[in-house]
């Protein structure tokens, strides 16, 4: 019997059972629409987490200052004050690097504009920094190296602390604002990276280095130094540049440990890939087991079926069926019923991975491999599923089979 | 050899067949020989357990004997495989059941036509040939029903056609008109009557007298052993007699 007759025969046994073939194949719907489903919603993670690093800029690398060490207790990183502006300064001529933008940030930064108010955190920086860390002005202009050599009080605004103060960057620029009760004038607003969640990118106020320092900090420490590379792959050579100019000018023996830290954009995007693919493949596990679950009811249902069949099967056999015919029939017929169950668990699942990404927050969207692996998975899992069974069939014997009441 | 032996489809030659069920061995054939020609027609007859139907599973080759020789067409079957002997009983054997055995949820004519499929026969042949088989038993308008919708008589027919349908020599009958009442069972064996006029080899396991009193040879088989081998001319006076 060819497979094109097998699959006849099994397509007529299974209309004829069409109630029990539609609850086995709805374990295989299940598992595929949450493998398609779960896979797309990995994937949509992944290349969310991704983008949202990559939009902070690929070539950067930045410099952190060590913690501080109080009677044994490690504090935390850059609370140590071994950063310095002159650091930063000695940066600027290394080979292979775009850009130096030297950082101190304040936290709860309250924003008074008007009668509305809002807290933010706050950086003391450099021109650079809008090279650094990939921003752009909208409106108005960013800090200039003379406000900054001139510590002047100047703002730039990230475009969802204006949105919180309820301004247009438009209304908002050439006016003051207070910054923890200090006037400071608003003199740009910047593009907004997108993002939502913790670590907004787009909420945040600029203002100079030199005028954070004298109006907040105090000192000349610096909590990061943020450095761009001309080439992304020069980053790991850059980065040992930086490290003995900076050990160097630090004093340090050779037997001592840096007193900063250097971590890269892509150290970060590496990092997050990993857990982000580590999220994806638990997913699929999951989903997996739907599968095998799926794949374990058609067995049972085969075996069941074989079980009324015995009759049927002996006398196919006296009217010249081989072992193989027999096994072949009831193999068809579960490899159709988890094909068939992938077809539709395929829909189900391009239809349902949106709104289920929808509820995580993330754009999920399924995919041609994801589909792929769940349509051959369910092939397998037929295969398997209707391989005892089959042989269990095929096996018997034809005398044995025809007295069977 | 002899000129009858040349003509010879069944041979069997002190056919045993011992079954294992545990520790005891029960002997259900202790050494069977029969020739049987072709075109005949034999009765073989007996109480239950006496060991026919393991007779007719031999003969069918669902089975192959313990010990002793059977020769189908002059092949010695010991030398068949499983496939060969689901090819002979595809092309060469046709059964019929005492419970029918049809496909139910298949209609009467893809029953009819199931044997073709494992013959490898294509599609539109086989429908040709399975409505020939169909008509031959007069069930043309019953082509496409269930056999679920059929009378028992009806469903004997059918069963009877996807036996010819691949035009065997030998047809191997389990009691055939046992399920059946008096008017069916009538109807049954004329056309199996017709059949052998035809030409077809019948070999029909019964426990009807007046059954067996139409085949032209009888065996009876008991304990295993067949106990007389005699026409049914003769069985049918000495039954008369008695």
């Amino acid at each position: 019997m060819s497979y094109l007759e097998a699959l006849r025969l099994a397509m007529r046994r299974l209309r004829t059972n069409a109630l029990r073939t539609g609850l086995t194949a709805l374990g295989v719907i299940i598992g595929v629409a949450a493998l398609v489903s779960l896979i797309g919603v990995g994937q949509g993670t992944q290349a969310a987490l991704t983008s949202r690093i990559a939009s902070l800029g690929t070539n950067l690398l930045s410099v952190n200052a060590g913690a501080s060490f109080t009677g044994g207790v490690r504090g935390a990183a850059g609370t140590a004050t071994t950063l310095t502006e002159d650091d930063a300064a000695a940066l600027v001529p290394l080979p292979g690097i775009a850009a130096v933008a030297p950082e101190m940030p304040v936290s709860n930064v309250v924003v008074v504009a008007g009668r509305n108010n809002t807290t933010t955190s706050m950086t003391g920086t450099s021109p650079a920094e809008a090279h650094v860390r990939s921003y752009t002005v909208q409106t108005g202009t960013f800090l200039s190296d003379v406000e900054v050599a001139k510590s002047l009080r100047v703002a730039v605004l990230g475009p969802t602390t204006v949105a919180n103060l309820n301004m247009t960057p438009e209304q908002i620029v050439g006016t003051t604002v207070e910054l923890n009760g200090i006037p400071f004038e608003v003199i740009g607003v910047t593009e907004p990276k997108g993002g939502s969640g913790f670590a907004n990118p787009d909420d945040f106020v600029f203002a100079p280095i030199s005028t954070v320092q004298a109006a907040f900090t105090g000192g000349t420490t610096l909590r990061t130094i943020g450095v761009s590379v001309n080439d992304p792959n020069a980053i790991a050579y850059a980065s040992s540049a930086i490290e003995l100019t900076l050990r160097s000018r630090h004093g340090l023996a050779a037997s001592a440990s840096d007193d900063f830290s250097l971590v890269s954009q892509n150290q970060l995007l590496t990092v997050a890939s990993d857990q982000s693919a580590t999220l994806r493949n638990f997913l699929i596990g999951i989903a997996a087991i739907a599968l095998v679950v799926g794949g374990i009811g058609i067995a049972n249902t085969m075996l069941v079926s074989v079980r009324e069949r015995v009759r049927e099967i002996g006398t196919r056999k006296a009217i010249g069926a081989r072992r193989r015919d027999i096994g072949r029939q009831f193999l068809v017929e579960a490899v159709i019923v988890s094909l068939g169950g992938a077809l539709i668990g395929v829909v189900v699942g391009v239809l349902v991975t949106g709104p289920v990404g929808a509820a995580v927050n993330v754009p999920a969207r399924a995919s041609l491999p994801g589909i792929a692996l769940a349509f051959f998975s369910s092939l397998l899992v037929g295969i398997v599923a209707g391989f005892l069974p089959a042989r269990q069939a095929a096996g018997l014997d034809p005398v044995e089979a025809l007295r069977y009441e | 050899m002899t000129g009858t032996e040349a003509q010879a489809l069944l041979v069997g030659e002190d056919l045993q067949r011992v079954y294992r069920m545990g520790e005891s061995e029960v002997r259900a054939l202790r050494g069977v020989t029969f020739s049987i020609a072709l075109g005949e027609s034999v009765a073989i007859m007996g109480p239950s357990g006496s060991g026919k139907s393991t007779l007719l599973h031999l003969l069918g080759l669902l089975d192959r004997p313990s010990a002793g020789r059977y020769l189908f067409a002059g092949v010695d079957t010991a030398r068949l495989d499983d496939d060969h002997s689901a090819a002979l009983r595809n092309r060469a054997i046709g059964f019929v059941f005492q419970n029918f055995n049809l496909v139910s949820g298949e209609t009467a004519l893809d029953n009819v036509a199931a044997p073709l499929v494992y013959a490898g026969v294509k599609r539109k042949e086989r429908t040709e040939r399975a409505r020939e088989a169909l008509d031959r038993v007069g069930l043309s308008d019953r082509m496409h029903h269930d056999p679920s919708q059929l009378s028992g008589g009806q469903r004997q027919r059918v069963a009877i056609a996807r036996a010819l349908v691949t035009r065997p020599p030998l047809l191997l009958a389990d009691e055939p008109t046992g399920n059946l009442d008096s008017t069916s069972s009538a109807e049954i064996f004329s056309l199996l009557a017709q059949l052998h006029s035809e030409g077809l080899t019948l070999v029909t396991i019964t426990h009807d007298p007046r059954i067996a009193a139409r085949a032209e040879r009888v065996l009876r088989v008991e304990d295993g052993r067949i106990v007389s081998d005699e026409n049914s001319a003769a069985y049918a006076q000495a039954g008369a007699l008695a």
